[in-house]
């Protein structure tokens, strides 16, 4: 009798870590080619609640010309009845659409998008949490941070179809703004789209090429921004080559562009250890002589948004949680960043007049001055 | 001996087809996803994207391939959108007025895309789609920089913070956001069929039908099977070619209405992008060539095209078991066709010489 009792608490346990929740969790993510950062954050909530309670899928690599896929596949979701909350990072074209079709046949649904593309107006509008980077408020810091490395130049590269994004264009003017009051000179340079004819591989080129050209124009106390995903690591291999401050990636992180420039290999059991990583990156970058001269948040954010947004989901069912519970929100998510670096410190505001749109800043790290 | 002759023909001639279809079939064993998902998702697109296939089909018949400016009526249409949702002119009288203007502007740019392609001829399809990029270009400058500061524009919510140029989402509801659906609806079980842009697409199969039966259709044809014969039964071909793009481009103006009152949201400076590929590779698909198409190879791609698209990534990812392997094997699979429909018309019509 004992025996069998032990047995079926011992099933129970196990039966319970996997099947806790109650419910399911879709879990929308681009493919690791397009950022490794959100896939692996949906790898993270596979393994801690089981494949029984996430489902995660991918939208395309052509997110700007498959709308219809990524509006399906968050559709798809929606029809098996035990899924009770969605989280979509990032919300790529489509995602509002495709959160009002799922509304009309099941308002119980729940939905936390990250890092969205679409207008904040109308993301907020349909979905239930917003999370994203403080964008303006990096307009500020992006230019204190580059003050503080001794750049007396800042060249922001981007291109049209970005400046058409509300909140890229609102940080460049604010950078543009706090450079002037700091005295240091602000450029932008317009450089090719890689979504063009010209493809990545086009944008990459003009990277590597248009650095050097810049130092010989503004001299060595040069900060180069990017506002692209892509540009990162032939902007990082430039900067390390040539010289120049990188001021930080578009999508704060320590694995943005860092790991393939450097080529560090992050072995499995490390993945998802920030402070590991920090301290590879840091001994490399030493190495090859960028000290004091590249920065970034020391927190993944699209990861964390990823992970942290399951958190909020799962409470927002539950109830446990309003969508415009400013602290609340916050909790969950500094919680979620905590597990990532235990010293992570989030700053949190909503875009007004959006209450459920929330906006994370995080101090940044210098490599090769700060210790991890 | 004859009749198994022919059931070979037959299976040659519409090979790209059968073969999406197995794949599509075998795909839906495997992905197991809900049927009533597949039905309604087919169901809805059949009424958003088939008339935007359908403007494909007069190019081809009059010999100019097919017609990757087709683009240029979507970029019109997403102008006219623009407009009516500045003026907040709602519901039917919105997308009837979009409708209406975007017409006017497709008729304008068809006559200059006819005039290039007169200029191109044998390169129809490879300078279409240039003509795509360049007009890109133009777009892009209109409505990043002159909306807002050349051309007025009243809802400052949908300009960029400086008051400049339109931002990257342009949403439709409340305004014009479903405004054709969900006139007539019909719910079997839970799949609901939009009645009014289905009567859209089989009035334009009946006009199609009927334009091609009259002496401006014979022009057409005649045109599209050899271009000097058609000259020396004096047919004037310039004329005729302009007057396929036209129709061609103010087809595909409306199709992009009646797509993106459907989507409800327009993504300013992409919406239009997909629509040339994806229209052509369904019309390939559904067993046109490039100097052959009629409205059931329309039909017929839309269902099977869309069907793998629905459920090709759930495939892959029961097969390998990984979500991202599944959106590999999806576009793997969706590209594939369209690189063998083009491969089989090659050999066909090599085989036919």
């Amino acid at each position: 009798m004992k025996k069998v009792l032990v047995l079926l608490v011992a099933v129970l346990l196990l039966s319970s870590l996997f099947a806790q929740l109650g419910f399911k969790i879709g879990v929308v993510t681009g493919t690791v080619s397009q950022g490794e950062d959100e896939y692996r954050g949906a790898e993270a909530v596979v393994k801690r609640y089981g494949k029984a309670n996430i489902i995660h899928v991918t939208y395309p690599d052509k997110f700007m010309q498959e709308q219809e896929t990524t509006i399906a596949r968050i559709v798809e979701l929606a029809y098996d009845p035990q899924v009770k909350a969605i989280v979509i990072c990032q919300g790529v074209p489509g995602t509002t659409a495709a959160i009002r079709r799922v509304k009309q046949m099941r308002k119980d649904i729940v939905f936390v998008v990250g890092v969205p593309h679409e207008d904040p107006a109308v993301i907020s509008s349909a979905a239930d949490v917003v999370l994203e980077v403080d964008t303006p408020g990096r307009g500020r810091t992006i230019v204190e941070l580059a003050k503080k490395m001794g750049v007396e130049t800042i060249i922001h590269y981007s291109f049209p179809r970005h400046m058409s994004y509300k909140l890229l264009a609102e940080r460049r003017d604010i950078m543009e703004k706090t450079a002037k009051e700091m005295g240091i000179n602000f450029v932008f340079v317009s450089a090719p789209d890689p979504l063009g004819e010209q493809g990545l591989t086009g944008a990459q080129q003009f990277i590597l090429e248009d650095v050097p050209r810049q130092l010989a124009k503004y001299g060595p106390k040069t900060g180069f921004f990017s506002t692209n995903c892509g540009m990162q690591e032939p902007l990082q291999k430039a900067i390390l080559k040539h010289g120049g401050y990188y001021l930080e990636p578009c999508c704060p992180s320590p694995t943005h562009g860092f790991p393939g420039t450097l080529g560090i290999s992050i072995p499995e059991d490390k993945r998802g250890d920030m402070t590991y990583i920090l301290r590879e990156v840091n001994k490399k970058i030493i190495e090859m002589g960028g000290a004091g001269r590249f920065a970034t948040w020391p927190v993944p954010m699209n990861m964390l948004f990823v992970e942290a947004g399951v958190e909020i989901a799962i409470q927002l069912v539950q109830k446990k949680v309003s969508p415009t519970n400013l602290n609340g929100i916050k909790l969950i998510v500094t919680e979620a960043a905590k597990k990532k670096y235990p010293k992570a410190e989030l700053q949190v505001r909503t875009l007004e007049p959006y209450k459920n749109y929330y906006m994370f800043i995080h101090k940044s790290v210098i490599f090769g001055v700060d210790k991890f | 001996m004859q009749k198994r002759m022919s059931l070979k023909d037959i299976l040659i001639a519409n090979a790209v087809p059968i073969t999406f279809f197995i794949l599509t079939f075998l795909a839906v064993l495997v992905a197991k996803i809900p049927i009533l998902f597949l039905l309604s998702e087919i169901v809805r697109r059949l009424s958003r994207n088939t008339f935007l296939v359908l403007a494909l089909i007069i190019p081809v018949v009059a010999g100019l391939g097919l017609n990757f400016a087709i683009v240029l009526g979507a970029m019109a249409a997403q102008a006219a959108l623009f407009f009516v949702v500045d003026w907040g002119i709602t519901g039917l009288s919105g997308i009837l007025l979009a409708i209406v203007i975007s017409s006017v502007i497709s008729i304008f740019l068809g006559w200059i895309a006819g005039k290039t392609l007169n200029r191109a001829k044998g390169r129809e399809m490879i300078t279409s789609m240039i003509l795509g990029f360049f007009a890109n270009g133009v777009y892009q400058l209109i409505f990043l920089f002159f909306v807002g500061s050349l051309i007025p524009f009243k809802k400052t919510d949908f300009l960029l913070p400086q008051g400049v140029g339109l931002r990257n989402t342009v949403d439709l509801f409340g305004i014009v956001d479903g405004a054709l659906n969900d006139l007539l609806t019909l719910n079997i079980g839970f799949i609901t069929i939009y009645i009014v842009p289905l009567i859209f697409v089989v009035g334009l199969c009946v006009f199609l039908t009927f334009l091609l039966k009259t002496k401006l259709g014979q022009d057409f044809k005649a045109v599209g099977q050899d271009m000097h014969i058609a000259r020396t039964a004096g047919i004037d071909v310039d004329k005729t070619r302009i007057i396929a793009v036209i129709l061609s481009t103010v087809f595909a103006s409306i199709g992009q209405v009646i797509y993106l009152q459907d989507i409800g949201t327009i993504n300013t400076y992409n919406s239009h992008e997909q629509i040339g590929l994806f229209s052509i590779a369904a019309l390939l698909v559904g067993g046109a060539s490039v100097k052959k198409a009629n409205i059931w190879n329309a039909i017929l791609g839309v269902i099977l095209f869309h069907a793998l698209f629905v459920v090709a990534p759930s495939a892959g990812n029961r097969l390998f078991g990984q979500p991202q392997i599944g959106e590999f094997f999806r576009e793997f699979i969706a590209y594939a066709v369209i690189a063998f429909a083009l491969a089989m018309h090659g050999w066909r019509s090599r085989k036919g010489k």
